[in-house]
């Protein structure tokens, strides 16, 4: 294709999205949330790759990332990549975490930044203290956490999802919720605090998966990404969500009349 | 007690009949079961010479328990199995009550049920099984079955604790079927099916770990998700031998019917039926309702494929895309036996397949939720309903006479749909 007239030349984005452990944690759907950062970007033109972070991966990669993600798991699969969390590893994640990436953290992953997981047994699994948050089983035959789910988040967005959890987490003093629950359980169903927010960084337990329905959490995470990739201000192209917001309202429908 | 149970029963179910409320086949066995919790193990007792085939699975069941029982009908046997669908413990007491007389007397050689996954270890407190078939574990409505993992352990402790000894027919291609026959010390028979040289599982692959000490597996050959020729990396667990990969004639097409079928026809040779036999009686088989079923409607066509999971979803994509489907109807509803969750729809590879339709109509509870799928697969060609009726009229209209249209439902949305075609309820 020839360019014959192109008297603006715009600055062609480019971000890498690094996917931790595809095939390990990844249960719920949650590729969902990689395709819809990689859509977004496409879009608007912005050039998105995806690099995926697997068992064993040279944690050098992590320099390149510029958006973070992470998805639940089985138990089995969260002790494999439990194990692949070498204090080197751990602490590279963390560079990168107080640094500012963007990242999204959903379900074991989210429980996984912070300090433990209790399991049912009483069973302790460090977590990589991250986050300032725990989170315990309340016990073997206590109910899992399972239902459509409602928040708010601090710009007044109300955000949809799924959630299906055993744990209960318990947030830091400092540490941020994500959101507050208006329909469904939440962190631990009692102090109706969802999730957790720690510089631009999303630990959620919302499943659906999270940003086809909520895209402006997508958005938030790509223009985080740009603006500390180039240093500058930058506002993203508006695009058609209208599709997003009556599946959005299908789900706000269905918990209304629960 | 049981003859007024079977009794009432037995007047529910007809009138559930005659009045078309499609709850015939769990309600009476619910009752029953609520006012004698050992209902079903009694009515078994009875019937010391009734042999028991179960049959339990995320996909498949259906299908292979209607394979079994065409070839135990064609070799002349008496056979009874419990309404698709109906796999709970209410479902599998309802269907004696259905096939037994007032006095409890079951006038059958065979039942064949099939078990809903979470209801396996309860039923094998109850009933002493000839033969257990478990034909695969895929995600499946995590809402209320919890994960892979989770219910291979539960059947490895049901399994484990068996006081009698029924004959186990396991898949050798899924890692997590496949060690169930390490654990127990009856007889195994396992089936699976030759596999396309590949390096990479799909990407809703739930068992590509060790089922053993859970180090990543290797795979020589893969049919589809997370089945194929398996090898563990570390501890050389390995696919055991399977004793049927293949057979001469298959009565239904695509690659997850190979394993329903392996599955019967290696049930029949144990149960001594020869293969011509076998293949005499799979010759006019008819497939269930909803899986593969092509009903005529006013001059059209319409095939329905179940597609209730990744991996079904993914096979129906794979083999309609095989049938040059080119109109296809996609229902996605969010009821109890579809999984509240949706979040699953997302580990469909559409991208890989929906360049090839000329027309998609997305219906159901969650329709907007598909729509927004396919858009994201970089889809524009497709129609979102509220209402299925009109879906389905407008489906038809686009469809032409010569051609079929292709239908993919959830669990209830299949129900729906049937309700719409034929006019019955079925469950």
């Amino acid at each position: 294709m020839k360019n014959r007239q192109s008297p603006i030349v715009n600055i062609q984005y480019s971000i890498t999205i690094g996917w931790l452990y595809p095939e390990l944690m990844s249960t719920y759907g949650d590729q969902g949330n990689i395709i819809v950062l990689k859509k977004r970007c496409e879009w608007r033109k912005i050039n998105a790759q995806v690099l995926k972070l697997n068992e064993g991966f040279n944690e050098k990669l992590l320099d390149s990332i510029d958006i973070l993600f992470m998805g639940g798991a089985q138990d089995t699969q969260q002790k494999i990549v439990s194990k692949d969390f070498t204090v080197s590893k751990t602490e590279s994640l963390r560079k990168k975490i107080e640094d500012d990436t963007p990242g999204l953290y959903i379900c074991g992953a989210y429980q996984f930044l912070g300090k433990y997981y209790k399991e049912a047994d009483g069973n302790k699994i460090k977590g990589l203290d991250i986050f300032d948050l725990y989170t315990e089983h309340p016990g073997v035959g206590k109910e899992r956490l399972i239902g459509n789910i409602a928040i708010k988040t601090s710009d007044g967005s109300v955000v949809v999802g799924f959630e299906n959890h055993g744990g209960r987490t318990y947030l830091g003093k400092n540490l941020k919720p994500f959101g507050q629950v208006i329909k469904g359980y939440g962190n631990n169903s009692i102090d109706s605090t969802e999730g957790a927010i720690y510089k631009n960084s999303i630990g959620t337990y919302l499943h659906g998966p999270i940003l086809p329905k909520n895209p402006q959490i997508a958005d938030w995470l790509i223009e985080k990404a740009l603006e500390r990739k180039y240093k500058k201000k930058i506002k993203l192209e508006k695009l058609d969500d209208s599709l997003s917001q009556k599946a959005k309202e299908d789900v706000l429908r269905k918990i209304a009349s629960f | 007690m049981n003859i007024f149970l079977i009794f009432f029963g037995k007047i529910v179910i007809f009138i559930s009949k005659i009045l078309n409320l499609g709850n015939g086949s769990t309600w009476p066995g619910h009752v029953a079961l609520n006012i004698d919790k050992n209902f079903i193990k009694n009515i078994i007792e009875k019937n010391k010479d009734l042999k028991i085939i179960l049959i339990a699975g995320t996909n498949g069941k259906t299908t292979t328990g209607k394979l079994i029982q065409t070839i135990l009908e064609g070799s002349g046997k008496r056979v009874f199995q419990n309404t698709a669908g109906a796999n709970l413990l209410n479902g599998v007491a309802s269907s004696l009550t259905k096939f037994s007389s007032i006095s409890g007397k079951i006038n059958f050689d065979y039942a064949i049920f099939e078990i809903d996954e979470n209801t396996l270890p309860l039923i094998l407190k109850n009933i002493k099984p000839e033969i257990i078939i478990l034909i695969n574990l895929f995600r499946d409505q995590l809402d209320r079955y919890g994960e892979v993992n989770a219910i291979s352990k539960k059947w490895k402790d049901a399994l484990a604790s068996l006081d009698s000894k029924p004959s186990l027919i396991l898949n050798s291609d899924d890692p997590q079927i496949a060690y169930l026959g390490d654990a127990i010390k009856n007889e195994v028979k396992y089936f699976g099916v030759k596999g396309r040289k590949s390096q990479n599982t799909e990407h809703a692959s739930d068992s590509t770990y060790c089922p053993k000490c859970a180090s990543k597996l290797n795979y020589k050959t893969a049919t589809f998700s997370h089945l194929g020729d398996w090898e563990c990396s570390k501890c050389h667990l390995k696919k055991p031998k399977p004793d049927v990969e293949n057979f001469d004639k298959y009565p239904l097409p695509g690659l997850y019917n190979k394993y329903n079928i392996h599955a019967a026809v290696l049930t029949a040779r144990e149960l001594g039926i020869s293969n011509e036999k076998i293949k005499k009686a799979l010759i006019n088989f008819q497939p269930a309702f909803g899986r593969q079923e092509i009903i005529k409607y006013k001059n059209k066509k319409i095939q329905i494929f179940l597609s209730k999971n990744p991996a079904s979803f993914n096979q129906s994509l794979n083999i309609i895309t095989e049938l040059k489907a080119r109109h296809l109807l996609i229902i996605l509803n969010d009821r109890i036996p579809d999984g509240r969750d949706v979040s699953w729809i997302w580990d469909v590879d559409f991208e890989k397949y929906l360049e090839n339709f000329t027309e998609i109509l997305v219906a159901g509870d969650r329709a907007c939720d598909m729509a927004l799928r396919l858009k994201y697969a970089g889809m524009d060609n497709f129609k979102t309903y509220e209402s299925l009726k009109i879906a389905v009229t407008e489906a038809l209209k686009g469809t032409p006479d010569n051609e079929i249209l292709y239908t993919l439902p959830t669990y209830s949305a299949m129900l729906d749909l049937r309700k719409i075609l034929t006019g019955k309820s079925i469950l």
